[in-house]
C-alpha cells in the first residue's frame, strides 16, 4: 500500500496564473468595451474571499486530511498512482463534485458555506476566487470518503480536486461566448456556468457540473444559456455589504437566527438547517421551486421552456 | 509553495488589481433614474407594483412607494440593493441619513441627502 505520497498543492501554484489571467481579462474588457464588468469593491471582496479560503485550508485542512488518512488506513484497497488511476480518480472526483455542488444548493447547511461564491452581482474571473471560508463546517468532505475507501490515496484525491478547482477558474467569464459545439456538449464552459450563476427564476438550481457538463445532462439538471434571457448575476436577495466577514458568515448567521426563534418545533428548527434555501415554517419565504412557480404564474408562456420543465 | 512567497503574491496581486480598477474609474457608484430605480426594485420584488419613485439629488438612492409599502433602492458599487423599509431604524448623520436594517447581510446604508431631502425622506420612510 502506498503510504507516503505527495503531490504539489496546485491551487497555490496557480495563484500567479490567476493574477495574470484577471489582469488579462480586465485589459480585454477595457480595450474591447464588452465581455464583462469589473467593480473595485466587488473584485477586492472576491479576492479577499479567495485569500481567506486558502488560509482556512491551511489552518483547518488538517481535519480533512486526518479523516482521509484514517480512512486510508482502514481500506485494504490501493489503486496506485498510474496515469489511468489518476484519470479515473479525476472523473469520479468530478462526479463527487457534481453531487456536493448540488447538495450545496439544496441543503441550507451546505448552502451556508457555498452561498458566498454566488454573492457577487458581477461575473468575471475574480468571482471564481470568491470561495468559502467555512467548507470544513459544511462536512461535505464526507462525500470524498468513497474515493479513498475504494483505493485512491488521499493525496491523489486532493490533487485531482485541486485540478478540478483550477479548471473552473476560466469558466467564470463573460469574455468568452460559446466554445465549439463538441466542447459545449461534454465540458463545463463559460456559457453553462454563467447560467449556474443566474438569479433569474429560469436559471435557479441547474448546471452543477465542475468539469464535465455530462453529469447535469445525465441527472436532468442541465439548462442551456438562452439568447433571449440574459443572465442576472447574484443572489435572489442580494447582499448589502462588501465586508468579507459578512459575506463569509451571513447565511450561518441566518440559520442561527431562524432556528433559534421561539415557538418552533424541533422539526422546524432542523428544517431551517437542512431544508432547501428559502424554507420557512410559515411559508413566508420563497424557495427556488416557488420562485419558478410564481414566475410561471406571471409568464405562463415560459412553461415547458428550458429551466421550467 | 513557500508561505512567504504565497503571501507576497496574494498581497501584491490584490494591491495591483485594486489600484488598477480604482485608477480606471471602476470605483464609481451607479447613478439612479426613475426607470433604473424601478427596475432595480422589480429585480428584487417582481410581484410588486410601483406607485412612486423619488430619486435623491446625488442620484445614489431612491425612495419608492410600492404595493408592499415604502422601499429603498441604493447604489451598491456599480450595482443596486433594494430593501423594504417596514423594519428599519433611521439616524441623522452630517451628510443625510443612516438607514439600519436588522439584517446581518445588509446591516445599514448611509444616504447623502440635502437638508430638505432629509426632512422629507424621514417623514416618508417613517410616517409618524
Amino acid at each position: 500500500m502506498t503510504d507516503t505520497l505527495s503531490y504539489p498543492d496546485v491551487t497555490q501554484w496557480a495563484v500567479p496564473f490567476f493574477i495574470l489571467a484577471i489582469l488579462g481579462e480586465f485589459a480585454w474588457i477595457a480595450i474591447k468595451g464588452r465581455g464583462g464588468r469589473y467593480e473595485t469593491r466587488d473584485a477586492v471582496t472576491s479576492l479577499i474571499m479567495g485569500a481567506g479560503s486558502v488560509a482556512s485550508g491551511i489552518v483547518l485542512g488538517f481535519l480533512a486530511w486526518g479523516f482521509f488518512t484514517w480512512l486510508w488506513a482502514l481500506t485494504p484497497l490501493d489503486l496506485g498512482t498510474s496515469l489511468a488511476a489518476i484519470i479515473i480518480c479525476f472523473v469520479l472526483d468530478d462526479l463527487r463534485y457534481y453531487w456536493v455542488h448540488r447538495f450545496g444548493h439544496r441543503i441550507r447547511w451546505v448552502w451556508a458555506s457555498h452561498v458566498n461564491h454566488h454573492s457577487s452581482q458581477h461575473y468575471n474571473l475574480t468571482t471564481a476566487l470568491r470561495q468559502t471560508w467555512t467548507g470544513t463546517f459544511s462536512l461535505v468532505m464526507l462525500i470524498r470518503a468513497p474515493l479513498v475507501l475504494i483505493g485512491f490515496h488521499p493525496a491523489l484525491v486532493l490533487f485531482v480536486s485541486g485540478i478540478n478547482l483550477i479548471y473552473q477558474f476560466w469558466i467564470h467569464t463573460e469574455a468568452i461566448g460559446k466554445m465549439p459545439r463538441w466542447f459545449e456538449a461534454v465540458m463545463n464552459t463559460p456559457s453553462h456556468h454563467r447560467v449556474h450563476h443566474g438569479r433569474n427564476a429560469r436559471y435557479l438550481d441547474c448546471n452543477y457540473a465542475g468539469v464535465f457538463i455530462i453529469w447535469d445532462k445525465m441527472f436532468g439538471t442541465f439548462v442551456p444559456e438562452q439568447d433571449s434571457e440574459a443572465v442576472d448575476y447574484g443572489l435572489v436577495h442580494n447582499l448589502g455589504s462588501f465586508n468579507p466577514l459578512r459575506v463569509a458568515f451571513h447565511e450561518w448567521a441566518g440559520i442561527w437566527k431562524d432556528a433559534s426563534q421561539s415557538g418552533l418545533t424541533l422539526r422546524q428548527r432542523l428544517a431551517y438547517m437542512v431544508a432547501p434555501p428559502g424554507y420557512s415554517h410559515d411559508g413566508s419565504r420563497d424557495t427556488s421551486q416557488s420562485l419558478k412557480e410564481k414566475h410561471l404564474a406571471r409568464h405562463p408562456e415560459d412553461a415547458g421552456t428550458p429551466g421550467f420543465n | 509553495m513557500p508561505l512567504e512567497i504565497l503571501l507576497a503574491l496574494v498581497i501584491g496581486g490584490i494591491g495591483v488589481i485594486t489600484l488598477l480598477l480604482h485608477m480606471t474609474g471602476r470605483s464609481e457608484r451607479t447613478n439612479l433614474s426613475d426607470d433604473t430605480a424601478g427596475l432595480a426594485w422589480l429585480r428584487q420584488f417582481p410581484e410588486d407594483d410601483i406607485h412612486q419613485v423619488l430619486i435623491s439629488q446625488d442620484r445614489h438612492a431612491a425612495l419608492l412607494r410600492t404595493s408592499q409599502g415604502m422601499g429603498l433602492v441604493w447604489a451598491f458599487g456599480a450595482d443596486t440593493v433594494a430593501r423594504p423599509l417596514a423594519d428599519c431604524s433611521l439616524k441623522e448623520t452630517a451628510a443625510g441619513l443612516q438607514v439600519s436594517f436588522y439584517e446581518f447581510a445588509a446591516p445599514a446604508t448611509r444616504l447623502t441627502l440635502t437638508e430638505t431631502e432629509r426632512t422629507d425622506w424621514r417623514l416618508l420612510m417613517k410616517p409618524a
